[in-house]
């Protein structure tokens, strides 16, 4: 089957899919209570509440509220959100770029870090340097990100008073317009250095803390497969040829040792957004994750419905676009539905 | 070519050493400081600032030479929670959204800072019967108004102002709000002249300054500028107000930004003199953090949950403040009127189990209130089994209280109703992972320890499911854990939480269990309208009497204000009367 085919077959079970998933998840979401309790205040008499909820349907039978939401999301209606007192389409795209940015800065210093121990480590194997970075990425794997992430906060913000916490300083926020609310694009789009350096000076630390946690499995992969590479034998050939151990290291062996780090390392992006859930809430990071947490808490059905779908359908894409690249780089892969 | 590849690989090495050890060094730094911020302190307060460490790096010192404080020239409060509408006409009483809408707007009358006075605010005079503005039948309220106060757009205040926004409230009636403070006390209001303002009441009320006057709700808003942004309509709410405080108060609102902070500057026009600082607060959920964000000397104040006392007393640079009671008692609801079908299945009760005085009163001899007191509030508090609480007019300190568990006094109670033999088994809801799934939890442990067939179910759900639950009439559980609503008059509490035909009177069912509806009614009815402060308080000390031998709800304890900021704040001084966290920043400096 040629791959534009099977592209578009696959594109046309996806709404099938879509709409399967939001059944589910909305039942499940139900199953909670009825989300009125997040429009409610002690202060209703049972007529106001009474109104509200022939106002968002929520007294017609479960399949029918589920019509209603169908169609509400399909008009670009996805509901409001009481965590953000705003409607939820319009509250869902500042804290999107907040995440992403935290999770790209985050797969920067793991793969940096990551790449560069494993490097390190797997150079000098069994000697000193690599017992010491073993221990090193393994400590960041086995932390705690919730210990970890307030150890951080003590240490850098607390006593060091190196970075601060949040996203951004009140008044340098306000300088600059957000057009991405991707702050450090935002602030090198206005052009201003001081908002620039504003952005990344916040996003240090949370990067730091949770790339520290990714490290350890991209170190260890990349230390693994460059010990395997330096054992084999155009490692000897090009040392043999007389090249100098640091370009026998980086021009050929790892390079060749990167290619499985790179699969574990597109793993590692789904364990980043992940720990940007705790990383949000304890670095007072506006994103999605936090704004998730507190929609769990409070019972923000709304919310909980957007994010579950979104996820969702991301992740239906990413398995099409992973299940296509296979077939685009190994031919002997069989696509079929 | 080997060697010079083992040097580079030594220098690289070494590099990674110096790193670490710097690391090190910081770490051991923070521990020395560490163990300077543990020593114990008696009043909770140390006289230095914090030192280097504690400086985040600073913008541009302040122009009077603060170069000791962090953020100088802005207040900065650590919050715990955010406003939902900053709106006076929508804003929920107890909702975060009152503690910015008292910064940015005025009121007719205030609180006094630190006292449950009365002041003038944007009326020169509080009315009373003496300075005839209270005219002799109680009805009728005159308010002369300020001259010369504009707005932060710049319009100028008169009172047609003062209509327009109370008019604004009673028209639109946004549920939820507390439009029926305005609509249920007001039957007519008219401009007398540019700068006075008349009320006519429905009713006596000898509370309407109190409990209406100073409330958030009441609050002035600009006509020029509600009107030139949407208006007003019934049951509409208005996105501008609600985004876009502007007032008369003393501080300019600048910018909300969700989850993070709402940033306001300092109203140099302001009639009661300019506030020295600005103001940001920031919201910050986690508890933890704003802990940390004190110590860091990046926030001069916070949000305080009492369990946090113990770790922040000593710090270094912090000053713990205790003292003074908030108004909202924690309080466990009976509920009379639940019908049996609804009742969850596990519970063995029937739906008017509460009915019988004798197990209302054996649940509240029952209660551990100590152990409630030092877990859940860290000791920051007191106790007080009354509606009036302490800090309000009428409270009566010698009036009966359940302020300690007496397991003996209780069994016996139960004894006497007939259910200790065959036992029981009631669900009580709460809010998960706070202080009411504590009194749940003491509850619990007070009541299963008397006997083995007493059962008590916690349910700790979320936040909106208690809600949902706790608004429904009938409410589908026996048993509830939450705080009262904030009052600054006995009344109000009276009205809510004991009269049997009131909010509370009638989901619970008040009527078919309290021994005596109609005297309980009548005493309340008649301390409404008693203008003789002395006769008011008699009624209030009767009514105490009686209610001791007939509660409607198990207070568990009356939560104390905790407050922590840094010692370079000048001027605190807070109000419990003044809605959460009870604080007027403007009259702090730095």
């Amino acid at each position: 089957m040629q791959i534009r085919d099977y592209v578009l077959r696959r594109l046309m079970v996806l709404p099938l899919l879509v709409i399967g998933t939001s059944i589910i998840v909305f039942a499940l979401t139900r199953v909670g209570g009825s989300p009125i309790g997040i429009y409610l205040s002690h202060e209703m008499s049972q007529d106001e509440i009474a109104q509200l909820e022939e106002r968002f349907k929520l007294n017609e039978p479960l399949p029918v509220q589920y019509v209603y939401w169908a169609s509400g999301v399909l008009q670009g209606d996805l509901g409001w959100s009481g965590v953000a007192a705003a409607p939820v389409t319009e509250a869902f795209p500042p804290k999107l770029a907040a995440t992403m940015e935290l999770a790209v800065a985050s797969a920067i210093v793991a793969v940096t870090l990551g790449i560069g121990l494993g490097t390190f480590a797997g150079a000098r194997r069994n000697r000193f340097p690599d017992h010491f970075t073993r221990i090193f990425s393994i400590s960041g794997a086995s932390m705690p990100l919730f210990w970890f992430a307030i150890l951080m906060l003590i240490v850098f913000w607390v006593f060091l008073g190196w970075f601060p916490i949040g996203r951004s300083d009140a008044d340098i926020f306000q300088s600059i317009a957000h057009p991405t609310n991707l702050y450090t694009v935002d602030a090198i789009l206005a052009g201003s250095w001081p908002a620039f350096v504003d952005a990344i000076w916040h996003l240090t630390l949370p990067a730091l803390t949770l790339g520290y946690g990714a490290t350890a499995i991209i170190s260890r992969m990349m230390r693994s497969s460059l010990v395997e590479e330096l054992q084999e034998e155009y490692v000897d050939a090009a040392r043999a040829k007389g090249l100098p151990e640091r370009i026998v290291l980086r021009r050929h062996a790892r390079r060749n040792a990167l290619m499985p780090t790179v699969t574990v390392i597109g793993l590692s992006f789904g364990f980043l957004l992940q720990g940007t859930v705790v990383a949000e809430i304890i670095f007072r990071w506006p994103g999605l994750g936090r704004w998730m947490a507190d929609a769990v808490l409070r019972g923000d059905q709304a919310t909980i419905m957007a994010y579950v779908m979104f996820t969702s359908i991301l992740f239906l894409f990413v398995n099409l676009a992973v299940d296509v690249l296979y077939a685009y780089l190994d031919r002997r892969v069989v696509l079929g539905v | 070519m080997t060697a010079g590849t083992k040097r580079a690989g030594h220098t690289r090495w070494l590099v990674l050493l110096l790193v670490l050890a710097m690391v090190a060094a910081a770490c051991t730094s923070s521990d020395d400081d560490g163990g300077d911020t543990t020593a114990p302190s008696d009043d909770g307060t140390t006289e230095t600032t914090a030192g280097g460490d504690g400086d985040a790096p600073a913008t541009t010192a302040g122009g009077d030479g603060d170069s000791d404080v962090n953020n100088p020239g802005v207040f900065v409060f650590g919050a715990d929670d955010e406003p939902l509408s900053l709106d006076p006409a929508e804003v929920e009483a107890g909702e975060y959204g009152e503690a910015v809408i008292l910064q940015v707007y005025d009121r007719l009358v205030d609180f006094a800072a630190g006292s449950p006075d009365l002041v003038p605010s944007l009326a020169t005079e509080v009315p009373s019967a003496e300075n005839g503005l209270i005219s002799e039948d109680g009805l009728v309220y005159t308010f002369p108004i300020r001259e010369g106060v504009t707005f932060h757009d710049g319009s100028p205040l008169t009172a047609d102002d003062v209509l327009y926004s109370w008019d604004r409230v009673i028209t639109t009636s946004l549920p939820g709000s507390s439009a029926e403070l305005l609509s249920e006390n007001v039957a007519d209001m008219q401009v007398v002249d540019e700068f006075t303002f008349q009320v006519t009441l429905a009713e006596r009320n000898a509370a309407f300054l109190n409990s209406v006057v100073t409330q958030m709700v009441t609050s002035i808003v600009s006509d020029e500028v509600v009107e030139a942004n949407g208006g007003y309509a019934e049951g509409e709410r208005n996105e501008f107000v609600a985004t876009n405080p502007i007032g008369t108060g003393p501080y300019v609102f600048e910018a909300w930004n969700r989850n993070e902070n709402l940033v306001f500057t300092a109203n140099q026009d302001y009639w009661g003199g300019a506030p020295a600082l600005d103001l940001r607060i920031e919201v910050v959920q986690d508890p933890d953090v704003r802990v940390l964000g004190l110590r860091a000397g990046d926030f001069d104040m916070i949000e305080t949950d009492p369990s946090f006392i113990g770790d922040l007393e000593g710090a270094e640079g912090v000053e713990v403040f205790t003292g003074g009671l908030l108004v909202e008692p924690i309080h466990i609801g009976f509920n009379m009127n639940v019908p049996e079908d609804e009742l969850p299945p596990e519970d063995t009760i029937s739906g008017d189990f509460f009915a019988d005085p004798l197990i209302r009163q054996a649940f509240n001899h029952a209660f551990d209130y100590e152990a409630f007191l030092n877990s859940a509030l860290g000791g920051v508090g007191d106790f007080n089994s009354h509606y009036i609480p302490q800090g309000i007019f009428g409270y009566d300190p010698d009036a009966p209280k359940y302020t300690a568990a007496d397991p003996a006094r209780a069994e016996e109670l139960f004894r006497e109703a007939g259910v200790w033999d065959e036992g029981f088994t009631v669900s009580v809801i709460t809010e998960a992972a706070n202080l009411f799934e504590t009194a749940a939890l003491v509850l619990k442990d007070s009541i299963e320890r008397l006997n083995p067939n007493f059962q008590i179910r916690v349910l700790a759900v979320a936040e909106a499911q208690f809600d949902e639950a706790h608004a429904s009439d009938p409410v589908p559980y026996a048993m509830w854990v939450k705080n009262a609503d904030p009052f600054a008059d006995p009344h109000a509490y009276m009205q809510a939480y004991q009269h049997p035909d009131g909010e509370w009177g009638q989901v619970h069912g008040f009527a078919q269990a309290y021994r005596n509806p109609d005297q309980i009614a009548s005493l309340i009815d008649e301390a409404k309208v008693e203008i003789d402060v002395e006769r008011r308080a008699e009624l209030y000390s009767e009514l105490q009497n009686l209610l001791y031998e007939d509660p409607m709800w198990l207070i568990a304890a009356q939560e104390g204000v905790a407050n922590a900021h840094r010692t370079w704040v000048e001027g605190f001084t807070l109000n419990t009367l003044w809605p959460r966290p009870n604080m007027k920043f403007s009259l702090f400096d730095k």
